[in-house]
Formats: structure tokens, sequence, C-alpha cells
């Protein structure tokens, strides 16, 4: 069973939010998820971990520019554009 | 109590490719907001990376300008995290297997080590609307190719570093991987200092400097880092490890508003790019397009060709002023005299009216010819740099310019006698005070004959003469 | 008909493009089942005048005038594509996805978006924005998923053959639940680029048709290496050239595991269909895939995990769902992602963060690599005796809507049979194979050797024509 505490520390690393109703039944959820995860927990530590086979460097993309997007192709499906730019509230 | 630096480095250099590093998208400055984006750099669902190669190419060269050991096997990784420059909301990078490893540069007999350097993709900007407040984004630089070469804690001294970071600069040039500009954002420096009592070997917790734009700004923070730090320490108190940005107006440094919690970034291997295999081969032809680097040619220059220090660090400063010494001097073999002429002579033209060496109006075999009509004593030095000249703005041959203008010195002896003869029987009281003691008077008399015979004046044979006459 | 039928018969003229067209857009109109989540009449009716037109100057391509529905996580430019969430609603791509060029490029007409699981998490396809889908076999029932509607459309004859997508099982076992065939092919077989990610080692896009030699038709359409995708390095070939020749001799491998993790009913059906290979001259040998314990876990985490880091990119800024309320970044993207995504998306998302944060990688993510390492080694083994692998695709039939519903755990625990395909990047087919006593479809799959679609789909063909 895992504790409200993880449940909201993960949902800051996730960028969600819960009410508090919510999270009640996602940390039940969750702890339920994780029980059947934790099932990897014991497994060998002598097999090596899974990689993909490698790509040969002459196989690589050439360096050549290619034609970019039009801007408003790739804007156009944002809701907040302020000259031609992605608007969100100020950051640091 | 005196507190010594422990200083790191982490250097973001763009490498100079023609297209991003992982979309078609031209690799260049500036441009309006959003008008060199596409799906994949602008974190559109459903795009993919695809790694261009010539970036490979041009980390590995990097890895090798500082002699490190460029890897076979490199992969890449993902960085999570949260930001509006941050299309993806990841950063592809490397964070297990680097594309090099090691390396080092020498500054002032120390070895001032690199641990790796490895390539990332580079995130857009951001222009803040304080009266709005809001801060607007431009994927324009998302996707940009960057290295980033972590050195080790090994400075101790603000000159080193700042040597250090001028070397790295000149190094990348060399290779062809960065024009280097900290001005303009190519080369970005972040400083990692802590600091810790003299004779301790106990490093400090440190704190990471950002926003360094020139050289000079690198040596202020790291002053005022220094100052800050041992004031918290004198005063019993405890440096924080947290980031701070160095204010160029103000001269001191200030820490970022704290995040909420320091990151996680739960880095994991980038599914959508394979590892990538580069055999040995391979990377020996990348070695071969790495030319030689400038520390190595200063060694040459000093220790074979008897070059002062001063004179082979100017030549090494730009990389085809160097290449077109090392061609002329091979042909001539006259090391010191087409310093001279580089150095004195063209270097001045160039000051007037800066212009690539290649666009010059005479090549290397013009400047050897040139540097062996001096060294054979058949014009004077005054000739030669005026032969330089006229190549400089008209283009032609030494051989021709100098027998056009009359220039060539003869060794023949009669001429120089007459012009001997003429200055002294005009000039017999300087030559008789020559006489009695008054040896200042020589150069004077030498003057006057070399004015008898113009530029093709021998002012060996003249000397020689003069002593005998007198 | 089969599609090399449909493609003679429009060849002849037999069958007009637009009249094809037509006859299937007024189906879509009549399905109760809530298969479509948009669809394309004017852009159908276009494409497929185009068609005619290359037809009647006999230059058709096998795909030409064909009409298929594509699942709502395929990018199609123009077209809303929505992954079934209220967070990609009105989402519309300046693009198309890969294997949408590749078919456009032939003139196939693409009738409209099937309805999924949001984001293609889930296998009941009940998770959707936009209403659950229902079974045509049984309306009171789910059709598995994520690619729901798109199994549906097949089933209930709205499209001639169906794109869908296959992370877990997706394909396969919607297939089964519609008693329809559905192919997951090679890792790196079809081009990702354009497919929404979910887990971008795991996903492919693959065919759901009526049998198995139209899905190697379609697929000889969709494959291919592709520039955009640095991961689809496989290549294209006929992947129907086996089809009615079959090896004698073929070695089938029926690992135990997957038979005791499944309902009595469907494991005895199952035996029951691999049996009738014997007529055909195979082995039948029994073997073991011992790690399948650890299956669905090592599944379910490096999944997520992906999962959180390729929907991490939705936060309402660049496209998506935006929130009202947000007076800092951080509370913009953290409502935006709030309001869009549902409780099935959220949980994976939580569940990928939980396997790669900081003092937990090591025990989950990195095991479950491990583990895949080690499934894949056992197939490796089980291959080198076997030429086939066969097993039951889903340890259950389609169960009524709402059931499980809240059960997550139970939900994916289900997943036993698909996932190790997905995990070893191997090619399954799943194909009807009987029916259970309420009449539902059970489904069985067979999975090959890396890149050998055509002996699987030759197989599949072959207990089809029995």
């Amino acid at each position: 069973m895992i504790s409200t505490e993880v449940t909201k520390h993960l949902a800051q690393l996730s960028r969600l939010s819960f009410k508090e109703d919510e999270l009640a039944e996602m940390t039940n959820q969750m702890s339920d998820i994780i029980a059947l995860m934790d099932k990897v927990c014991d497994f060998d530590n002598n097999v090596k971990t899974y990689a993909p086979k490698e790509e040969k460097f002459n196989n690589l993309r050439c360096d050549k520019p290619r034609n970019s997007y039009p801007t408003e192709e790739i804007i156009g499906n944002s809701k907040a554009v302020r000259d031609n730019c992605f608007v969100v509230p100020k950051v640091v | 109590m005196r507190y010594i630096p422990v200083i790191g480095l982490e250097i973001h250099a763009e490498l100079q490719t023609a297209s991003k590093v992982f979309c078609g998208c031209a690799n260049e400055f500036g441009g309006a907001p959003n008008d060199r984006v596409c799906p994949r750099c602008s974190g559109l669902p459903g795009t993919l990376p695809v790694l261009n190669k010539n970036a490979v190419i041009l980390a590995a060269r990097a890895g090798i300008a500082v002699d490190g050991t460029v890897n076979n096997y490199s992969s890449f990784d993902r960085k999570n995290y949260f930001y509006p420059d941050l299309p993806k909301a990841y950063q592809i990078t490397q964070f297990e297997h680097p594309i090099s490893s090691g390396g080092f540069i020498e500054i002032g007999g120390r070895k001032l080590r690199i641990h790796h350097l490895h390539i990332e993709e580079d995130a857009g900007k951001l222009v803040h609307d304080d009266y709005e407040c809001i801060s607007m984004a431009d994927y324009n630089r998302c996707g940009v190719p960057l290295i980033e070469i972590v050195t080790e804690p090994d400075f101790r001294t603000i000159e080193e570093v700042q040597q250090f970071v001028e070397q790295m600069a000149l190094r990348l040039k060399y290779a062809g991987v960065c024009d280097a500009r900290m001005e303009q954002g190519s080369m970005r420096v972040d400083v990692n200092i802590s600091i810790m009592p003299e004779g301790s070997d106990v490093f400090g917790t440190r704190a990471e400097i950002k926003n360094l734009n020139s050289i000079k700004a690198i040596g202020r923070a790291i002053e005022y880092e220094i100052k800050r730090q041992s004031e918290i320490l004198d005063a019993g108190g405890q440096v924080v490890q947290e980031t701070r940005r160095f204010n160029d107006n103000h001269g001191d440094t200030k820490a970022l508003r704290s995040k909420e919690e320091a990151h996680d970034y739960r880095y994991f291997p980038e599914p959508d790019i394979p590892p990538v295999f580069l055999s040995d081969e391979e990377i020996e032809e990348i070695r071969a397009q790495v030319p030689e680097m400038p520390n190595k040619r200063v060694e040459r220059y000093i220790g074979e060709y008897g070059l002062t220090a001063e004179e082979a660090a100017l030549i090494v400063s730009d990389r085809e002023f160097s290449d077109f010494y090392d061609k002329s001097a091979a042909a001539s073999g006259c090391y010191k005299k087409t310093a001279s002429l580089m150095l004195v002579g063209l270097n001045k033209l160039l000051n007037e009216n800066p212009t690539p060496v290649s666009e010059l109006k005479f090549g290397t075999r013009e400047l050897s010819e040139l540097a062996l009509l001096w060294e054979e004593n058949k014009i004077n030095s005054n000739s030669a740099m005026e032969i330089l000249e006229i190549m400089y703005a008209h283009g032609g041959t030494p051989a021709e310019i100098a027998g056009k203008h009359g220039m060539i010195m003869s060794a023949d002896s009669d001429a120089a006698e007459k012009a001997v003869d003429k200055v002294l029987a005009e000039n017999a009281k300087a030559a008789q005070d020559y006489k009695a003691g008054n040896k200042k008077l020589f150069g004077f008399l030498m003057g006057r004959a070399i004015g008898e015979l113009g530029k093709s004046a021998n002012p060996a044979v003249i000397k020689e003469i003069l002593n005998k006459k007198l | 008909m089969k599609l090399k039928e449909l493609r003679k018969k429009l060849d002849n003229k037999e069958i007009g493009a637009v009249e094809l067209t037509r006859e299937n857009l007024d189906a879509i109109k009549g399905d109760v089942c809530n298969s479509y989540i948009t669809v394309c009449e004017e852009e159908a009716i276009s494409a497929a005048r185009e068609a005619q037109l290359l037809i009647d100057s006999g230059k058709a391509l096998p795909m030409t005038g064909i009409p298929v529905s594509v699942k709502d996580n395929i990018c199609t430019k123009g077209i809303r594509t929505t992954c079934a969430s209220k967070m990609l609603e009105d989402f519309i791509p300046p693009y198309d996805a890969s294997v949408v060029e590749k078919l456009k490029s032939q003139k196939t007409v693409i009738l409209g978006k099937t309805n999924m699981d949001e984001f293609a998490m889930g296998g009941s396809s009940q998770t959707s924005y936009f209403g659950g889908v229902k079974n045509p076999a049984d309306t009171s029932r789910v059709t598995g998923g994520s690619s729901g509607g798109a199994a549906a459309s097949v089933a209930a004859g709205l499209c001639a053959a169906a794109l869908g997508s296959d992370t877990g099982g997706s394909i396969r076992q919607p297939s089964a639940f519609c008693g329809v065939v559905g192919l997951k092919p090679t890792y790196g077989r079809v081009s990702r680029y354009g497919l929404i990610a979910f887990a971008s080692s795991f996903d492919q896009i693959g065919p759901i048709a009526k049998s198995a030699e139209d899905t190697g038709y379609i697929l000889s359409a969709i494959a291919g290496r592709d520039e955009n995708d640095m991961t689809a390095r496989c290549g294209s070939e006929d992947f129907t050239a086996l089809c009615g020749k079959l090896p004698k001799g073929l070695k089938i491998g029926l690992p135990k595991e997957f038979f005791e993790g499944s309902d009595p009913g469907i494991a005895a059906a199952v035996s029951e269909a691999a049996q009738s290979y014997k007529e055909l001259g195979a082995e039948l040998i029994e073997c073991s895939l011992p790690s399948l314990e650890y299956a669905v876990s090592a599944y379910y985490l490096i999944s997520s995990a992906e999962a959180a880091s390729n929907l991490s990119r939705f936060d309402g800024v660049k496209y998506g769902h935006r929130s009202a309320d947000g007076d800092s970044f951080m509370e913009l993207i953290e409502n935006s992602r709030s309001e869009g995504f549902g409780s099935e998306v959220k949980r994976r998302i939580m569940l990928g963060n939980y396997a790669l944060s900081s003092g937990y990688y090591d025990a989950y993510y990195k095991n479950a690599s491990r583990i895949r390492t080690k499934i894949k080694a056992e197939y490796d083994d089980i291959f080198s005796r076997c030429d086939i692998v066969l097993t039951p695709t889903a340890p259950t039939t389609a169960y009524p809507i709402g059931f499980q519903e809240n059960d997550p755990v139970k939900m994916y625990t289900a997943d036993i049979c698909t996932v190790t395909a997905n995990i070893a990047g191997l090619p399954s087919v799943s194909i009807p194979c009987g029916a259970d006593e309420n009449g539902l479809p059970i489904g069985m799959s067979l999975t090959g050797r890396y890149m050998d679609e055509k002996l699987i789909i030759a197989a599949a063909d072959a207990f089809e024509r029995l």
C-alpha cells in the first residue's frame, strides 16, 4: 500500500492534479497496480538490460537542410499565440 | 582563512551542421519567430527524431581535438522536465554512453582534464513580457545540435579557466566544429565553483554559475563567487548548492528563484534512436579530418623553427593564417622571415582591411619566393615589406615586382664604393668625428649611403665598404 | 470477398470505386457500434474518383480504390486526429503519417478515423472520450482494445479493411473478440512516423481484415524502411507469397504457460484448433516460456515509462486542450493535463514516472528491461526448435460492457497472451478459431520469428482453408 504522499509526488512529476477524493481513489488503484509491478523486483540481476541492435554510422541521415513548415501550420493548433510565438504565463 | 577555488566547467558548443540534429530544418542563427521549425522540432504528436550524421562527425572531431577517446558505441537518452522552451518536455541527450570520453588541455604545465563530451539538442528561446505577464516561446533554436563538454574539477585559478576556454574555442574552430563565439551564444560556459581551505583536499559545496557571455565575465564571476563563498564560510555558514545567474552590469551573481524541488530528470534510453556504432576505421577517417591542433603547432614553431612564443601564439590564433604560414614557410625553409612577413607586414594590412587568407591576391608560393629573395639578400627588409604591400593590393610575383621597382640589390661593390666615396666626401667632418670616437655617426653615414643608392642599396655591402674606408 | 478478388473486380470494372465507397459510407451511417470518431465523406469520394481514373488508365496499384478505416491515433493531414481523448479533441495534424502517405500514393480510399481506447491505453475500447465501442458480434459486449473501432468496422462490414496499432495486444485482442483477423508486424516493419506514440519500443501499426491473406496484402503496401523513422529498418515484400504453399513438416510450438493462464474453455478450443495443423503435415511440440509470469509487469513498467515521457508534450500550449485556469506555467499545464486526460491515461503516466523516478529506476525499469532480454532469449530458444508459436490470443472472450471497468489490475493481467510478442518485437497474427458457448468468437495467435510474417500469414491462411 503506497501513501498519499507518494501519489502526490507522482502527480507532481506527471504534472497532474487531483482533488482530495480523487487522490484517495488514485492511491488505492496505484497501490494495487504497484503490487502487481513488484513482481519484477526480485528478478535476476545478472541478466543484461535490453539494448536494441545498433545502427551503422554510415546509414545515418545526410546533413542537407530541408524545407521547414510554414509557421501557420506549426502554430495553427495553438489556442494562444502572439507574434507567431506560443504564449504561456511568465516564467522565471 | 585562505581558500582555494575548485572549479569545473560545462561548455556547450553549437555544432556547425547545415541542418538540425534530429530534423532537416536549417541550422542557422536568428530568423522570424517559428519560421525555421517543423513538426519534429516543435514537438508535434507522432513525430520521431532522425539523427544527423554530420552531428556525430563533428562531435567525434571535437573529442579528437581534445585528445579524448571516441567511443565505438554511443547511445541517446531522454532527460525529462517541463519548461516552455522544451516542446517535447524532454531533451534528447547522451547520459550513459557519450560520443567521447576523457581528454585534456594543458595550460601552464597542468593537464586540465575533460571527463567526457556528449551530443544533445538545444532548447528554444523565451521572450518575456513583464507588462502582460507572459512568456513567448520561439522554437527556431530547438533541435540545434550541441556538444556539452564536461571537465573534471581541476581548475584552481581564474587564469587557468580563461586560458582553457580560449584554447577550447580555438581548438573547436580549428576542427571545424563550432565558430565558438561566446558573445553570440554559439559557445556557452557554465562554471561550477566551490572553495576549500588552503591545504585541505576536501571539496566544498559548489554553486553553478550561468549567463557568462565573455572570457572577462568568467573572470569577474569567479572572483565574485570566491569572495561570496569565503564570506559565508568565514561567518560559519554553509554554501548552498544552487544555480546562480551572473549579472554583467553589477558584476555579481544571484540565485535563480529556487524551483520547488530539485529536478528528477528520470533519464532512460531513447527508444526512437538506435545506438550508433562507429568502427575503428570510421573513427580514423574522422581523425584524418582534424588538422594539427594549435598547441602542437606552437611546440613546433618554437622548438623547430626558432620562433618566439609570442610569434607562435599570434600565428596560431587563426587556423587559415597558420596553415598559410606552414605551407609557405615549408616551401622556402625561411621560417623566421616568413613569420616576420606575415606578422609585421600582412597583419598590418589585414587589420586595416580584414580579408580571409584564402581571398588574398597572392598565395603561399609567392610568399615563399619573397622570403627566399630576402633570405638570399637579393632585396633588403624595406623592399620585402614593400613588395608584400604591392602583392596584397595588386597581386604579381616578388621577382617581377622587385625587378620593376629596381629593388634587386647587387653584390657588386662598384656602385656601393662610388656611393660611399661620395658620402664621405660630402660629409668629411662627420667622418672625422667618427674616427675621433663618435661611433653613433656610423649610422648616419650608412643612412646617407643607402639613400644614395636607393632601393637597390645592399646594406651589408655598404657596411663593409664604409668600415674599410673609415 | 478477399482483397485480391476485390482488386480484380475493381480492375474489371465489375465494381466502381465511387460506388464501392458510397456503399461503405452508407453502411457507416447505420453503424450502431460507434466504430468511427470521424467520417471523411468528402475526402473519401474525392479519393475514390481519383482511384477510378487510375483504374481506368490501367495503372491501378494493389490498394487503389480499396476503402479502409484508420485508427484515430494515426495522423491524417487536415483531418482531426483525436486519440479518442479530450486532450486532442480538435487537433488537426499538418502532416500525414508515413503509412497514410503510402496508402494515399496508391489512391486508397480512407473512409474515416476509428474509435479506440484513449491514447491506445486499454483492452476494452471503453475509455474513449467519444463513448465506448460495441462489439458487432454482441452489442452488449466490449470489442476489446485498444483498436476496438478498427476491429468492429471490419467485423460489421463498414470498410474492406482497417489499420490499427498494437502495443501490448491492441490489434490482436480486439480482432479475437470481434471474430476478425489482426496482424501485429515485426517491430520495425512498419514506420511509426505519424503514429501518436504510446510506447515507442513496442508500438506497431498493422492491418485488421476478414482474412489472413488480406492482412498480408495490406502489409505489403504499408511496410518498408522509412527515412522518417530510425527504427523502421525491415523493408517490405509480398507477404502473401506462401499462401496456399504452406511448407510441410512445420514445427508448431505450444508454450504451456499460455494455456495454463487462460480460461479452460479457451485453452481447450485453441488446443483443438492446433490439432488441425496435423492434417497439414505439421508437428505440434510442447514448449515453455518460463518468464511469462514476469511478462505483464515488465510490459506495463516499460510501456508506461515510455508513455509517461511521450505524453509529457501534451500541455495545451502548442496544441490540444488548454485549461482556462492557471496563473503560472506549471499550474496551466497541470490543469490542462488533468482536464484533458482520462483516468486510465493518468494511471499509466503515474506508473511510468514511478518506474523511472529516482530511487526506483533500478528496481523497476531496469529489472523490467532485464526481463525483456530474458523473454527475447527464451523465444530465440523456442524458435531454434519450432517455426511458429501457437497460443490463445486472450484468456477470455468478449465480456460485458462495464464489467471489470474499475479494476485496472484485472485488465492488465488479461494481456498475458499478447504482450510477449511486443516485448520480443516478433510478428503475431490472431485468427478466429471457434466460438464459446455464447457464440462469442475465440481467437488464436500465431507468432513467428523476427521478420517471418510470410510464414505466419500462410499458416493462418491454411487454417482458414481447412
